[in-house]
């Protein structure tokens, strides 16, 4: 009678224990998913997002040649904001179709190797980095650091050589990826190019 | 006459060495060539990282290196298993079927070498996915089948006490993080190049996701719990080593994503729970709950990069390295909704599986 009891007993404390278990791995399960499905999900998506500030200043050697003389295009841009996963700097050249000979970079200290876009291209547009797209209507060339530090200065300086009388456009702009805030693109205002975006216009007159 | 003589005894002795211990010469073999992949497929998760980083990149690069120095390792492992299988005295065809699988593998992983070689010198830089890279792939995942039918059945021959059951972490783990290369570079848009587009289209690659991912991961934990007869705790490490190998390869290089991995490490308690479980019950429903269990967590488990695939399909948004955990968290409700049920399905679809494959490398 008491082998019975005593078996008895153990057996309810084994079932007791086993109920113990498997309350407390249910209860750390149900924490778990809602750990990872709506309190840290909610937690992280409040973190502010890095907002890259790009800017820079250009310089022109001339803004009056004579036709078969070159002039220097000096940019040096830097990010004033968080630390940028690409900083791009994009000149562009409306007056012409094709680059070939006409444009030469100088200097060049961009992590990336610069990037030819040609007319027709098919180029990102409106801050999107590639999710809305348009065609490249004049050609430009791209420089790009990946990633790029805040207050560390890049350095892209172009020789250009016009082949045609009159007015020779040059558009240059910056942008900062992740593209965060209006402040994650430079110039903020102005005049909008092929792609929806803002840029400085720089002149130079060719005379005969 | 007397170098003839030792000529003849040292070349005898050492015949007599191979023959006794050729089974264990096998085993190292096996070991090797799933340490060696192991190697391989931690160096190319690294590698993808850095390239999503854009690191500044060289041939000699720390991952570059590591996944060198694995194949190296899984090429002296194969030799091993071949030279331990020549001379075994008993289960030669017990362990042929691992040696094959290893031979095919290798000659697949070091044939990827110069064809990607010649890729590069015609196409440029490649993607994940491209015939080459596909080909490593491949190589890989068979030499760790290999590995760990061989060492799965050594153990299983000499009725192998506990603690040598911890071998088969070592030889499953590869098996796991080789296949889910495969999966990813069948599902993540990572391939697109100025020659060749082989991003898979969004909405297959989506469904591959969905289902390789979950059946993958409960396959793997299900043929260690098998394979070990059931012993209590290796479900949990090999869990907790993927883990490990994810977070230090494609989280914390990362700095934007550093503070995330306190999430990334909740991901151990599915594993511990599933081996309580099974501890506890053995049922078939304790089974396949605990199938279903970690098919359904496996949005978690493949963070960060398993978000690529579906922010094709469900957002569509730029994500540039620092943005990375902020559309995965965007997106973690949504995938879950849509994918919930058929993880679960597959999860559960891996425990029958597990026990099918378990009697195949077990039974011969």
């Amino acid at each position: 009678m008491k082998l019975v009891s005593f078996f008895n007993s153990e057996f309810l404390s084994i079932n007791v224990k086993k109920f113990l278990i498997y309350l407390s791995a249910f209860v750390i399960l149900s924490l778990y998913f809602i750990l990872t499905i709506f309190i840290l999900p909610s937690e992280f998506l409040m973190t502010e997002q890095l907002v890259p500030e790009p800017s820079f200043t250009a310089i022109l050697s001339e803004t009056n040649i004579a036709l078969g003389d070159s002039f220097r295009l000096d940019i040096v841009s830097v990010n004033n904001g968080d630390y940028a996963d690409i900083h791009i700097v994009s000149v562009a050249f409306p007056d012409l179709t094709r680059i070939d000979d006409i444009v030469k970079i100088a200097t060049y200290d961009f992590t990336l190797s610069p990037s030819y876009i040609y007319v027709d291209d098919e180029i990102g547009s409106k801050y999107s980095g590639g999710v809305e797209t348009t065609l490249a209507q004049y050609p430009s060339i791209e420089a790009m650091s990946r990633p790029l530090k805040s207050d560390v200065p890049t350095h892209f300086d172009l020789v250009v050589t016009p082949q045609e009388l009159g007015l020779f456009h040059i558009y240059v702009k910056s942008i900062g990826i992740p593209h965060t805030s209006d402040l994650s693109h430079y110039p903020y205002s102005g005049i909008l190019d092929h792609q929806n975006e803002y840029v400085s216009v720089y002149s130079v007159i060719v005379n005969p | 006459m007397i170098i003839d003589t030792m000529t003849i005894l040292t070349s005898k002795s050492s015949e007599t060495f191979l023959k006794t211990k050729s089974e264990i010469i096998f085993l190292i073999g096996s070991i090797l060539t799933s340490l060696g992949i192991l190697l391989v497929t931690v160096g190319g998760s690294w590698d993808i990282t850095n390239h999503l980083l854009s690191k500044p990149e060289t041939f000699f690069s720390p991952p570059h290196a590591l996944m060198y120095f694995g194949v190296t390792v899984t090429l002296i492992g194969v030799v091993l298993s071949f030279v331990g299988w020549k001379n075994l005295q008993k289960f030669k065809n017990s362990y042929f079927l691992s040696l094959k699988i290893k031979l095919i593998g290798i000659g697949l992983l070091t044939g990827a070498g110069p064809f990607d070689f010649i890729w590069h010198s015609y196409f440029g830089l490649d993607g994940l996915l491209s015939p080459p890279h596909f080909t490593l792939i491949t190589g890989m995942f068979l030499c760790s089948v290999g590995g760990m039918i061989g060492i799965s059945r050594y153990l299983k021959f000499h009725n192998s006490k506990s603690i040598s059951k911890y071998l088969l972490i070592l030889a499953v783990i590869p098996v796991w993080l080789s296949a889910s290369g495969i999966i990813s570079s069948l599902s993540l848009p990572f391939s697109s190049t100025d020659f060749f587009q082989f991003n898979p289209e969004p909405t297959f690659a989506f469904i591959v996701a969905s289902l390789a991912y979950p059946f993958l991961i409960s396959l793997s934990l299900f043929l260690i719990f098998r394979l070990s007869h059931y012993q209590f705790g290796l479900m949990s490490i090999l869990g907790g080593l993927f883990l490990l190998i994810y977070s230090t390869t494609a989280i914390i290089p990362n700095f934007a994503m550093f503070d995330t991995v306190q999430f990334y490490s909740l991901n151990l308690i599915p594993f511990v729970i599933a081996d309580v479980f099974l501890k506890l019950n053995r049922s078939k429903l304790s089974l396949f709950f605990t199938g279903g269990l970690i098919g359904s967590v496996f949005y978690m488990v493949y963070y960060p990069y398993v978000m690529y695939t579906y922010n094709e399909i469900l957002l569509g948004k730029l994500v540039s390295p620092s943005l990375i955990y902020f559309v995965y968290f965007e997106l973690i409700q949504t995938v879950l909704l849509y994918t919930l049920i058929p993880s679960i399905i597959m999860g559960i679809l891996a425990v029958v599986i597990s026990a099918k494959l378990t009697k195949k490398i077990l039974i011969n």
